[in-house]
């Protein structure tokens, strides 16, 4: 087990930041703001911890730190900026914003290496590091996933306006999705970078968008389970599916126009539905009951839960 | 200065073509195609591998790749946008998955097309159409030029006045508005969206082929960067405005081919990514569109 381990730590790391760039993207998607930033905050996170390692010799977790809050903070100042754009206009812009980053590393001279990029990163962070942050981040992001919150990020992405009109902050909560998903992009983005140990802008360009996209879509947008189940499938296809190969990106492409065709809720929303509809089944018979028994109390007990919500 | 300026307006005038359709059906049917690059870059390469067999003129090469254009819109539509938007809970959802649905349709064409050629260039060079030069004073101006020039700027202005003037134009503009209620009126939506795909598929296989002999070659990846710069001239044009798209293109050429003057070439990517993000925080509408931006 352990060997195994050790022999799969690289595609174990490379699973985990895909993971935490999905998940980037995801929270803003849960309340309904559509941001391709989050390629921006992983090119932010990556280039600024190699080059405060390998031009001014911080230590590994300073320069980590350091790039994720710059992210964080360049994420907040975008959010402000683009406050007043939304839907398509917001996906643009923030499209825009990635593409003009990686045009800038590969115009960054020195500093950002060029259209070679930065290597020689070579830090003391390994695949569990990284195992250990995902999963500090599962434990934050579940807590968003149930009772109140996450009944608040319902609303806020189905019908912006009612659930303004039910008193939630839908401008606070959208606002606030920029800097979380700056400090997820970036954190990605600087894990991945002492993992691979080099970056060049080929790795930050349209095609990230479009995996961590296809990620998302595939694996479930509602829950951080389907982040996951994407990030995993992702990774390690092309290495199980050896005869897939060169025909690797068809098969991507051919997967997300089914789920977006198909599966709307991606496999995670499936399985939901799935276990729903088979509750659902096994209380039928015993609500029928129920409802014999009580009979015409029912009635009244019906109208003061309704008075108690109201 | 002249021949830069000459140079400048021919760019322009693919960025007609190919960004045309791109916001007709934006503006129109409401569909923002991520894979409209992906039929522009297939739509050519289909062309390339008939003239590989058989070699043609520059009428045949155009029609098939016009053709090819065409179908593979009308099967994008019919196969998946379609489906998406009937079975879309409301506008809002069924936006994302449209943007899902044509990111993932882009990738298989230009995957295919990478895996053909090894991701080199192709063009028409196995054809029977030679590019001849002529010099009008100091300004060289080759054959192809003349031709992409007449098609974009006739085109774009034909297909303005077509939208302005004519019922049909008139339906489409309605659809724009309001679906449900031209629906009413008695337009034939589903019919006219397929319609207007194909137009859009044309014009990209029109633009395709034209590229491909204006800089005689093309690589499979050249759709993703045109369709990026598409979306900075429908901006800055303003969505579902034909002569805004026309505005947008001739800026965005005149402003790389500035920045192409003063820098090395390095820079040129950026600048259609930096006047998108710039229009879209000085003034979201485009500069032809109306006040207040709708389609949101």
């Amino acid at each position: 087990m352990m060997g195994w381990l050790d022999q799969n730590e690289f595609l174990i790391g490379s699973t985990l930041t895909v993971f935490l760039l999905a998940i980037s993207i995801q929270i803003p998607l849960r309340l309904g703001v559509i941001s391709f930033a989050s390629i921006g905050y992983y090119a932010i996170g990556g280039y600024g911890t190699a080059i405060l390692m390998t031009q001014h010799e911080v230590s590994t977790w300073t320069a980590i730190v350091v790039s994720t809050l710059v992210a964080a903070i360049v994420a907040t100042l975008l959010g402000l900026i683009i406050a007043r754009l939304n839907g398509l206009y917001l996906a643009m812009a923030t499209v825009s914003f990635s593409l003009l980053l990686s045009a800038i590393a590969v115009n960054g001279g020195s500093v950002t290496g060029g259209a070679v990029g930065l290597y020689g990163v070579i830090g003391d962070v390994t695949a569990w590091h990284a195992a250990g942050i995902a999963l500090i981040v599962i434990l934050i992001v579940s807590f968003s996933e149930r009772g109140k919150i996450a009944r608040r990020f319902d609303a806020s992405r189905e019908d912006p306006q009612l659930a303004s009109a039910m008193g939630i902050n839908v401008t606070m909560y959208r606002r606030l999705s920029f800097p979380i998903s700056g400090l997820l992009g970036g954190l990605a983005g600087a894990l991945a970078v002492n993992l691979k140990s080099a970056i060049n802008p080929e790795s930050v360009n349209f095609s990230l968008i479009i995996l961590a996209l296809t990620i998302i879509i595939v694996g479930g947008q509602a829950s951080w389970v389907g982040a996951l189940f994407g990030s995993l499938f992702f990774v390690w296809l092309p290495e199980i599916l050896q005869f897939v190969g060169d025909w690797e990106e068809v098969v991507y492409g051919i997967l997300v126009v089914v789920a977006a065709v198909l599966i709307p809720g991606g496999v995670v929303g499936v399985f939901n539905d799935w276990r729903h509809r088979r509750e659902v089944a096994k209380e039928r018979p015993s609500i029928a009951l129920k409802e014999a028994a009580a009979g015409e109390t029912n009635e009244v007990h019906a109208q003061s839960q309704a008075g108690k919500d109201g | 200065m002249v021949q830069d300026l000459l140079n400048a307006t021919t760019l322009a005038s693919i960025y007609v073509l190919f960004a045309l359709g791109m916001s007709l059906v934006w503006g129109t049917i409401g569909i923002l195609n991520f894979a409209h690059g992906a039929i522009f870059m297939f739509s050519a390469f289909t062309a390339y591998l008939v003239t590989q067999q058989i070699p043609l003129g520059m009428p045949a090469v155009i029609a098939i790749s016009m053709t090819a254009g065409a179908i593979i819109a009308i099967a994008m539509q019919y196969l998946v946008f379609q489906p998406i938007m009937k079975r879309a809970k409301n506008a809002h959802a069924g936006e994302l998955q449209l943007v899902i649905g044509g990111i993932g349709l882009g990738a298989v064409p230009i995957s295919i097309a990478q895996r053909v050629t090894f991701s080199n260039p192709f063009g028409f060079s196995a054809g029977t159409f030679e590019v001849q030069a002529y010099n009008v004073g100091d300004v060289i101006i080759t054959n192809v030029m003349i031709i992409i020039l007449i098609c974009g700027l006739g085109l774009g202005i034909g297909t303005a006045l077509w939208i302005r003037r004519s019922k049909k134009g008139l339906a489409l503009r309605a659809l724009g508005v309001d679906p449900e209620v031209s629906s009413m009126m008695g337009i034939d939506r589903p019919r006219l969206a397929l319609a207007t795909m194909a137009y859009s598929g044309a014009l990209a296989g029109l633009a395709g082929a034209l590229l491909t002999y204006y800089f005689s070659s093309i690589t499979p990846e050249s759709g993703d960067t045109l369709l990026l710069k598409a979306f900075a001239i429908i901006i800055l044009g303003g969505v579902g405005s034909v002569f805004g798209v026309i505005l947008g293109a001739f800026v965005l050429a005149f402003a790389e081919f500035g920045v192409l003057l003063y820098t090395d070439g390095s820079w040129v990517t950026a600048v259609s990514f930096g006047l998108l993000f710039l229009i879209l925080l000085v003034r979201p509408q485009g500069i032809l569109g109306k006040k207040e931006v709708r389609r949101t």
